[in-house]
């Protein structure tokens, strides 16, 4: 046994310790017993009071029992402050149910989203988008593609004019011409942008939409070419499973033109009302590039050959989201655009 | 244009079926819309015989109710008749159960009168083929073939090709076009259309003279004259093609001149000979002033630009587009006098607009006729109308052709063909091909020779025939290649990085994105237009009044978007939209396009639910907004700006930010209620424009690194009570502290805001001091906040709000 009056002090605290209901409480014993005017301070504190012969013993009971009960307090101290923990977690009653505190939700344009989709896909096929005005003249949105004045093949693109020199432009071939002219080839753009038609607005036109046209121009590009990189659009786009169709058509700044269909993704080519029973799904034009319109930007068609392209992003997003009326992607209600957010 | 398929197999055999049929055109380049057949929705309806009339079962209607014995050769049925013209021995059209009348509607034995009828004899109106039903049921000729088919039997049993040509192809608008087209895909042989003309009697050159005084706009006019004609209704199996493609049939001589037109695809023109003066045509320019009657009865002003076939008295009609009401064949007509001829396309097309005439013929002539195919059209129109209409044909055609048609070839080199495809086909096989499209060739050294006909005005260079050998070949002949590698790295505009980087922030920070017309109401604009702003750019020819100009203001857009979402029960709403104004400018266009951000918001700033307040979006969060946009720019520094631009904000309520350069960067403000009111929207509305061309030109410096602090800050927060009186900005008052304290103070952070019911502010900052070589004592602070306190208030005349 140590020393009587140690013993009895620790005897003491013990209880105290044992006694005690909660952290503060156990508190008050630390300081009671440990604290600087505690009792086993003193006691350590007046060894030197002691004869000398009795120091060791006393001091060697006094540190252990200061040992004892530090070690005690602080087993009880976490004790009780878990125990103070969850009775004060029961007492605030978490409703977890409740909806989390999130914050506001934006939303990008669904157009915006498919024209950065488009724009990645080319980016990494090594196309960079070049850009243009849309007021622009007549001369690039027309004449030099190829498209002279008083020819019906203006009536494929019906004209919004500022003047008679001037116009809103109707696609984003100009910006081809404009690139061509500073740029000698190898070209490679895609071109986004919007464009202007003068049809009104309804569930399948609109005077202002987007398109993105894309050019190829070097020393031996073939349409071969051009089918290929089309089909790897058009994969990428609409998945690894879609079907491509191309087929002839008329524009007067390709020879030979192509409109490329995909293969309806809803009926798989049987016929619904999505492809309004054709079973396929026209979503660009394209072809090589004219020599006139080569030969106007002062390339030479016997030198370099080219392919373009151009598709309405509306249309892939149509396609895309199964969106069925064109005027919701320009009425801009928050309810159409946060399911694309 | 609608192409009858059973025409087009008068022209060439073909084995396949009518949807085939359109697949491969489809495939070749020509779009068939659709593919429909003529009679719908008949199916089950055939020829049957009243063989006996039972019994009488009463009156309906007025109508005597007859129970029949309808037999249709290999089956006889009981049928209940109210028809009037029910007669025993009758041929008629004949439902019987199962059958299948327009509408869907299923005929069934039905009980009428309590006896079973098992079937229906039907009228042309239950039959969906004509108007006809109170004259009773559908009498048909004596010998139709009992139990046959009635569409089979009536000729309806055809499929109409919808087809869609392109301007470049002129020459496929016709029956005889399309099949020559198909004959091409196929490899059958075109049967052209048989022209057995009797010439008799006079001469034609004898009857009418023919000057072209305008050789310029009309390469060729050709004239026949027919006599003795006797003008009345066309027979049925011609009216009904001309209704088959959409045509009304008018009388034999008009009726011929249609149908040669879809048949041949030349546009052609009936005279009555009798009215024109002195026989005489003259083919001039219309003169300054001259006003004519066209056949539509319209009085049109004609000009100098315009082609006009005249008599030596008077205009008889609008060259290529109208005939003149002054010659128009009638039912008294006896002399036909037949034009034929070939006329400028831009001239037509020009003319065709000015007037607002679009006609089948100016529709043709535009995108150019045949040169020499047009005698055939005069022979076979003279021929039909000679049979039709009786008469004789005047021998000879007046043929004034003064701009002879050059001949074309073109040089091909298979090289070329594999050049721009990636593939290209055996010679033989591209000659085979070019033959059947019409176009002979021959070697020539190592090339091609080949010969345009006059059909084909589309074809000029070599690579519209590298197109004409593809298209027939089959674009699934082309290769799937990619491009060989490009050797420039991929670099996107700066424009396009900007717009990408403020679209993240902007969609990150709780904002929808909107995408609006660029157009703008002339009431608006004047309304959102500063006092000595540019005028707007406007249309010369808009789609209607409130979208004739091009959108000057950059909020214009994002307000039309507030408005939509509030009109529709949505309260609250953020939206900004990446955006040009267009104005006008120096330069090839004429125009300016600045482009900005712009930013609306209206109601509460988040959706209102339980842990969130019910805060309202305000002024500072317009301008939050645009700051945190010049921010995600790297244009962080940013002061108030001078006087805004913009007009459309409440005046107390417009601020601007500048850049560091002095720039004015943004402005923002509340909207002011006159201008939403425009819009239609009723509640505040916040917003702001950042200049995105401000931005881009601001100086950005470089990215660097600074080393994290190494000894501790310290924070002291001082308040300043400004006098009700006192015009003091915030700005103001934060830059003088910021001066005053010098070095040490690391950040500024205006933390409280409030004004006194006697009207006095008070404005709270929150400081935080940092030395980057030792810990700073209290001493040292005490000293730079007395520094800064003495400075607003001396400066000022602010005083210090104590703790």
């Amino acid at each position: 046994m140590g020393h009587p009056s140690v013993d009895a002090i620790t005897q003491e605290a013990r209880e105290a310790v044992a006694a005690a209901q909660s952290a503060a409480e156990l508190e008050q014993v630390r300081v009671r017993f440990l604290g600087r005017q505690g009792v086993l301070t003193q006691l350590l504190r007046s060894l030197g009071t002691l004869a000398p012969e009795e120091r060791p013993r006393v001091g060697a009971a006094a540190n252990a029992a200061k040992r004892e009960l530090e070690a005690l307090l602080d087993g009880r101290l976490d004790q009780a402050l878990e125990a103070e923990r969850g009775a004060r977690r029961a007492r605030a009653r978490l409703d977890l149910t409740l909806p989390g505190r999130r914050p506001p939700r934006g939303a990008l344009h669904p157009l915006t989203r498919v024209h950065d989709e488009i724009v990645a896909i080319f980016a990494g096929l090594g196309f960079s988008v070049a850009e243009g005005p849309e007021v622009e003249t007549d001369a690039y949105n027309f004449e030099a593609l190829n498209i002279p004045r008083d020819h019906p093949a203006r009536d494929m693109q019906d004209t919004f004019y500022l003047s008679e020199s001037t116009l809103l432009r109707t696609h984003t071939s100009p910006v081809q011409i404009r690139t061509m002219l500073v740029q000698k080839p190898p070209v490679r753009i895609i071109v986004p942008g919007k464009v202007f038609r003068r049809d009104v607005a309804d569930m399948s036109h609109s005077p202002m939409f987007h398109q993105v046209e894309g050019l190829a121009v070097d020393r031996a590009i073939t349409m071969g070419d051009l089918k290929g990189t089309l089909e790897l659009f058009a994969r990428e786009m609409f998945g690894s499973k879609s079907r491509t169709r191309f087929r002839p058509s008329f524009f007067p700044f390709t020879e030979p033109s192509a409109e490329v269909d995909v293969l309806c993704f809803v009926c798989q080519g049987a016929g619904c009302r999505l492809c309004k029973q054709g079973g396929w799904l026209e979503i660009l034009g394209s072809g090589m590039v004219h020599p006139n319109v080569l030969r106007n930007v002062g390339y030479d068609p016997e030198e370099v050959t080219g392919w373009a392209f151009g598709m309405g992003i509306e249309r892939i997003a149509i396609l895309k989201y199964g969106i069925d009326d064109l005027r919701l992607f320009f009425d801009n209600d928050l309810r159409f655009l946060r399911q694309f957010a | 244009m609608k192409i009858p398929y059973k025409w087009l197999r008068e022209f060439v055999d073909l084995r396949l079926s009518p949807v085939e049929a359109a697949d491969r055109l489809l495939n070749a380049g020509i779009e068939v819309a659709a593919v429909t057949p003529l009679a719908p929705d008949v199916r089950g309806v055939v020829v049957g015989e009243i063989e006996a009339i039972e019994r009488e079962l009463g009156e309906s209607h007025g109508h005597r109710l007859l129970l029949c014995r309808v037999s249709t050769g290999s089956q006889t049925f009981s049928v209940v008749s109210g028809a009037p013209n029910t007669k025993v021995g009758v041929r008629a059209a004949f439902a019987p159960p199962g059958a299948v009348l327009p509408g869907d509607r299923r005929v069934e034995t039905a009980t009428i009168r309590g006896v079973p009828s098992q079937g229906m004899l039907c009228s042309e109106r239950e039959l969906g083929i004509g108007p006809e039903h109170e004259a009773g049921i559908l009498v048909l000729d004596g010998d139709a073939p009992l139990g046959r088919d009635l569409v089979a039997h009536l000729g309806l049993d055809d499929h109409v090709l919808e087809v869609e040509i392109t301007p470049n192809r002129p020459d496929c608008l016709s029956v005889l076009g399309v099949a020559r087209e198909l004959g091409a895909l196929t490899g059958a042989r075109l049967r052209r259309p048989k022209t057995v003309l009797t010439e008799s009697g006079a001469r034609a050159r004898a009857l009418v003279r023919v000057r072209i005084e305008a050789p310029d706009l009309c390469h060729r006019f050709t004239a026949r004259v027919l006599s003795g004609v006797t003008v009345g209704p066309s027979p049925a199996w011609l009216q009904a093609r001309l209704r088959a493609v959409g045509l009304r049939p008018i009388s034999t001589v008009v009726d011929v001149t249609n149908y040669v037109l879809w048949e041949l695809g030349h546009p052609l023109h009936a005279f009555d000979y009798d009215t024109v003066t002195d026989a005489t045509i003259v083919v001039r320019r219309a003169r300054a002033g001259e006003s004519f009657t066209t056949l539509d009865g319209q009085t049109r002003a004609l000009d100098d630009s315009m082609l006009v076939i005249a008599d030596p008295r008077r205009a008889i009609g609008i060259a290529g587009v109208m005939g003149g009401a002054n010659t128009e064949v009638t039912d008294a007509t006896t002399h036909v006098l037949l034009e034929s001829a070939w006329f400028d396309p831009v001239s037509i097309r020009r003319t065709a607009r000015t007037l607002g005439l679009s006609t089948d013929a100016a529709y043709r002539f535009e995108r150019g006729a045949d040169i020499e195919a047009l005698v055939d059209a005069s022979a076979r129109a003279a021929q039909l109308i000679a049979e039709l209409a009786g008469g004789a044909v005047a021998r000879g055609l007046v043929d004034a052709y003064p701009r002879r048609r050059k001949p074309r070839r073109i040089r091909l080199r298979m090289a070329r063909v594999a050049r721009v495809l990636g593939v290209a086909p055996p010679q033989a096989k591209a000659r085979a091909i070019l033959a059947g499209l019409g176009l002979p060739t021959r070697q020539k050294g190592t090339a091609l020779e080949v010969d345009v006909p006059s059909f084909r005005r589309d074809l000029a260079i070599e690579d519209d025939l590298v197109e004409e050998i593809i298209r027939v070949w089959g674009y699934d002949k082309l290769p799937s290649t990619l491009p060989a590698s490009a050797v420039d790295v991929v670099k996107h505009p700066a424009s396009l990085r900007q717009a990408e980087t403020v679209r993240r922030a902007l969609v990150g920070a709780g904002l929808a994105e909107a995408i609006t017309h660029a157009f703008s109401d002339p009431a608006r604009a004047a309304l959102l237009r500063a006092p000595g702003a540019p005028e707007p750019l406007r249309l010369v020819n808009p789609l209607s009044q409130d979208a004739s100009l091009l959108r000057s203001h950059p909020l214009e857009g994002v307000l039309a978007a507030v408005a939509v979402n509030v009109r529709r029960q949505q309260p609250d709403v953020a939206v900004f939209e990446i955006c040009k104004t267009y104005e006008a400018g120096e330069g090839e266009t004429g125009a300016r396009e600045p482009r900005w951000a712009a930013i609306a918001l209206t109601g509460a700033r988040a959706e209102h639910a339980w842990p969130t307040a019910d805060a309202r979006a305000d002024v500072y969060d317009a301008k939050g907004l645009g700051e945190h946009v010049l921010d995600a720019l790297g244009v962080g520094r940013l002061r108030p700006g001078g006087p805004g631009r913009l007009a459309g904000f409440e005046p107390d309520s417009h601020g601007t930010l500048a850049t560091d350069g002095g720039a004015l960067a943004a402005e923002f403000g509340e909207v002011a209620a006159r201008v939403r009111e425009a819009f239609g929207i009723d509640v505040p509305v916040f917003a702001a424009a950042v200049s995105l061309d401000v931005a881009a030109a601001a100086p950005q410096p470089p990215l660097r690194y600074q080393a994290l602090p190494r000894f501790p800050a310290v924070q002291r927060d001082l308040a300043f009570v400004l006098g009700a009186d006192q015009p003091l900005t915030a700005a103001e008052l934060e830059a003088k502290l910021v001066e005053a304290a010098g070095p040490l103070l690391r950040r500024v952070t205006l933390f409280d805001v409030f004004r006194f019911p006697d009207g006095r502010r008070s404005l709270a900052w929150r400081l935080t001091f940092q030395a980057e070589d030792r810990t700073l004592t209290d001493d040292e602070v005490n000293a730079v906040q007395a520094r800064v306190t003495e400075a607003l208030k001396g400066t000022f005349g602010v005083t210090l709000r104590s703790a």
